[in-house]
């Protein structure tokens, strides 16, 4: 055999990953790099085509590779902007003001409440009595965080937010969605995986296969978000239904909030399926003699339920909850959305529509407004808004995997 | 043996790589075979449902006459999204059939080609198209497309559920037009006197005819210049909020199409693209002009890629076959369009046909459509303001304000 000398081993090494690391390059790295840097133009529709006497643009461009290499059209290429960051300073510059920064206070300031209410609680926790019950610590905290909001007038606040960007609406308004959507997903593939873990339901197995009907019609969740389109339009299902009953129903999906509430249900009827399945598995890996002990204890129905079930199903829930939030389903929503709304109702021209969640919002700059540079920079904040809540996600899952031991 | 086998899939690999190495038989087109030379034209539309049969016919008559070219009809549901990946991809059609306005945007991006390039030249435009179609397809002084039709919208109605005098006499008295839908939706119970798919959806050209009607010059005119928020469209967003309460709450172009043929709405503000799918429907329709639309040119341009492709000649040729008197007519008549081509137009049949009448006087009100690129920036702004002022989201003076905002600023990005 022939010897392994320094240098033909990390040859050797390279050749083996060489292919591996050409792909993530090619397919990963550089799609980033080249939307970081288009963000720094002012590339739209009327500055569509790359300069390539420009040395950056010549090489991250690939309109100006000899293979790619085309006629320009009538338009002005497109240049760096200056200053620097201007698209950022117009996505987000307004909530770095001093009106903005005092408005962005006031609202992180209505936590503070809740964060000391959870940690009095685990204080509480570590002495033998509580004074206190958990319950009326949380309500104390959420008393004095309404109170909070009055006094701060965080109304106000959030109108000098609104006002000042779009980026604070969709962002704040995906996270209202995800707030809403997510616990509603879950408790309600909770309450199914519970009722059909029980040993006295009937046909069990069939109303199981049936629970997945939503789930297995999701892969063509375009059809299937038209379908629940027309079932709320004017002269949709609903209406029709309402109108048998001498009622009279409305557009649904013509007002913001109705609308928005509209994809949170049909969200609902997609998701479910998911977080009953992965409840039901975590359900039946919770060992029976643990009920049996607190059967033997005398304890209820509901205090099995609070101190055996749900801790013991938090490790394998815990995860799925977080990926579901930042996932296709939560954060990044948009197909339900497009297919239902287009992200309309209309709230006015220059605003983002009623249920412009994040990703809709990014596709429609490149699509219909050909804005590439606005969006580029609105991609490179939410990577880093991402980015940060994976990191956190994945400390929340390795602290849950403690509950066993 | 092994030593047999390894050697045997040795010379195999070797073998392979060696036949892959062969020079490809060269082939460099003989140009005195061009013709003979098999073509594919592929031709991406929006000509929609029983229109694009007589306009298929034009098309198969091309290819029995010329065997050697195959022309591929496609659709793509959002043609400007789709060109956007596919012209630099190289996988683009050959021809564009596209409306006017759209020339000053593509023309910027250079996914169309000057047709001077081919051999068009302005002699030839004036002496074959009316003069409104020839201004409509020049931009910068130069020629971008071949005119096919001009179109716009008007009131059609449903002979069995209304008459002439349902409507107004005058086709700028929009309160009459308030009244006589009121006095239909009260005469009869859950039924609309019009359906306009501009209204109860976010769509700037079918609610052109109310703010143009309004005297409201245009949305954004050559110049760059904005008159979104004159008193004009003050008015007309005052007159909106009023006909919402006697017109359906949404809207598309299919729901207004089934609303008319089920008899639930007496007419559709629509355009000549409507009429061949109403009269499949067996509808005995009347056409009245009614404020002033949007007069566009539904146009024929040709991709960079089939000046890539070498396939320019043949489809600039294909282009000028279906545009030329013969299969204007046929289409004319056919889908009761109105032509572009002057003789085509000028033709005893054609201008016998009531679709000719009756578009022709919503045309002769209308306003021309701008094919400069500052076009693009009054699609979404009207859209949304309209939209906005429908639903009650916006006041008609907020709405209107936002969108003169927004599309000023869309206009500054442009400059």
């Amino acid at each position: 055999m022939v010897s392994w000398s320094g240098r033909r081993k990390a040859l050797t090494i390279l050749a083996f990953i060489g292919p591996t690391l050409l792909g993530i390059l090619a397919l990963n790295i550089y799609p980033i790099i080249y939307n970081v840097y288009i963000s720094f133009t002012n590339r739209n529709q009327y500055h569509p085509n790359p300069d390539c006497t420009v040395f950056l643009t010549s090489v991250i461009e690939p309109g100006c590779w000899p293979m790619f290499r085309s006629n320009a059209g009538m338009g002005q290429p497109y240049v760096i902007q200056e200053p620097l960051f201007a698209n950022y300073d117009s996505l987000i510059g307004k909530l770095f003001t001093g009106e903005g920064v005092l408005a962005l206070v006031k609202l992180a300031l209505l936590f503070a409440p809740l964060i000391i209410a959870g940690q009095v609680n685990k204080r509480l926790d570590r002495q033998l009595t509580r004074p206190v019950s958990s319950f009326w610590v949380w309500i104390g905290g959420l008393a004095i965080t309404v109170l909070l909001a009055w006094i701060l007038n965080v109304g106000g606040a959030m109108k000098t937010l609104e006002a000042s960007s779009d980026f604070f609406i969709v962002v704040f308004r995906t996270l209202l969605f995800v707030v809403i959507t997510v616990p509603l997903n879950y408790i309600f593939g909770l309450i199914l995986a519970l009722v059909l873990n029980g040993d006295y339901i009937k046909g069990r197995t069939f109303f199981r296969a049936i629970m997945i009907i939503p789930w297995a019609a999701s892969t063509m969740f375009i059809i299937m978000s038209l379908i629940w389109q027309f079932f709320f339009r004017e002269q949709g299902t609903i209406n029709q239904i309402l109108r048998a009953f001498g009622g009279e129903g409305l557009a649904w999906l013509a007002n913001g909030n109705y609308a928005l509430a509209a994809i949170i249900l049909v969200n609902l009827w997609f998701s479910f399926p998911f977080c009953f399945n992965i409840i039901l598995g975590a359900l039946q890996s919770i060992p029976a003699d643990q009920y049996e002990a607190a059967d033997v204890d005398g304890a209820t129905y509901w205090q099995q339920l609070v101190n055996i079930t749900l801790p013991l199903l938090r490790p394998s829930v815990m995860p799925a909850i977080v990926l579901s939030a930042i996932g296709g389903g939560g954060f990044q929503m948009f197909g339900t959305v497009w297919a239902m709304t287009g992200g309309g109702p209309s709230q006015g021209a220059g605003v983002p529509g009623a249920t412009e969640l994040v990703m809709v919002y990014a596709y429609k700059q490149v699509f219909q407004y050909n804005a590439y540079a606005k969006a580029g920079a609105f991609a490179v904040i939410i990577f880093i808004f991402l980015f940060i809540a994976t990191l956190y996600s994945m400390r929340i899952s390795r602290i849950t995997q403690g509950a066993y031991e | 043996m092994k030593k047999f086998w390894s050697m045997l899939s040795v010379l195999l690999i070797a073998a392979m790589l060696l036949v892959s190495c062969t020079p490809k038989a060269t082939a460099t087109p003989v140009a005195t075979e061009e013709t003979a030379k098999p073509v594919t034209i592929t031709i991406w539309h929006q000509w929609d449902g029983a229109y694009l049969t007589a306009i298929q016919a034009v098309f198969d008559a091309y290819t029995a006459a010329h065997p050697n070219v195959t022309i591929d009809l496609t659709k793509p549901d959002n043609v400007s999204d789709a060109l956007k990946v596919a012209i630099p991809a190289g996988e683009g059609p050959d021809i564009i059939g596209w409306a006017n306005d759209q020339i000053g945007s593509q023309a910027l991006v250079g996914n169309i080609v000057d047709l001077g390039t081919l051999g068009v030249d302005q002699a030839f435009l004036e002496s074959t198209y009316e003069p409104a179609a020839v201004a409509g397809v020049v931009w910068q002084g130069k020629i971008w497309a071949l005119p096919e039709s001009q179109e716009g919208i008007a009131i059609v109605y449903n002979k069995a559920l209304a008459s002439e005098t349902d409507f107004p006499a005058d086709p700028t008295d929009f309160a009459d037009l308030l009244a006589k839908a009121e006095a239909f939706a009260a005469a009869n119970s859950g039924k609309y006197l019009i359906c306009n798919q501009g209204l109860g959806n976010a769509d700037a050209y079918h609610v052109a005819p109310v703010y143009f009607g309004h005297g409201m010059p245009t949305y954004i005119d050559d110049a760059g210049n904005s008159y979104l928020n004159s008193a004009e469209a003050q008015a007309a967003a005052e007159w909106i909020v009023k006909f919402h309460e006697v017109a359906p709450a949404e809207t598309s172009h299919e729901i207004c199409k089934t609303m008319l043929v089920e008899g639930n709405a007496a007419a559709w503000w629509t355009g000549p693209w409507a009429i061949a799918d109403l009269e499949a429907a067996g509808i005995d329709y009347g056409i009245l002009p009614m404020g002033s639309p949007f007069v566009g040119i539904k146009s024929l341009m040709i991709s960079r890629n089939a000046v890539d492709r070498g396939t320019a000649e043949v489809a600039l040729d294909v282009i000028k076959f279906f545009t030329n008197a013969e299969n204007s007519k046929t289409i004319a008549l056919a889908n009761k369009t109105i032509p572009a081509n002057t003789a085509a137009l000028l033709d005893a049949d054609v201008q016998a046909m009531a679709t000719v009448a009756g578009f022709g006087a919503a045309l002769n009100l209308g306003v021309p459509m701008a094919n400069t690129p500052f076009a693009g920036a009054q699609w979404g702004p009207v859209g949304d303001m309209t939209n906005a002022i429908w639903t009650g989201a916006q006041t008609p003076a907020d709405a209107l304000a936002a969108a003169q905002a927004a599309a000023e600023e869309a206009i500054a990005g442009m400059k």
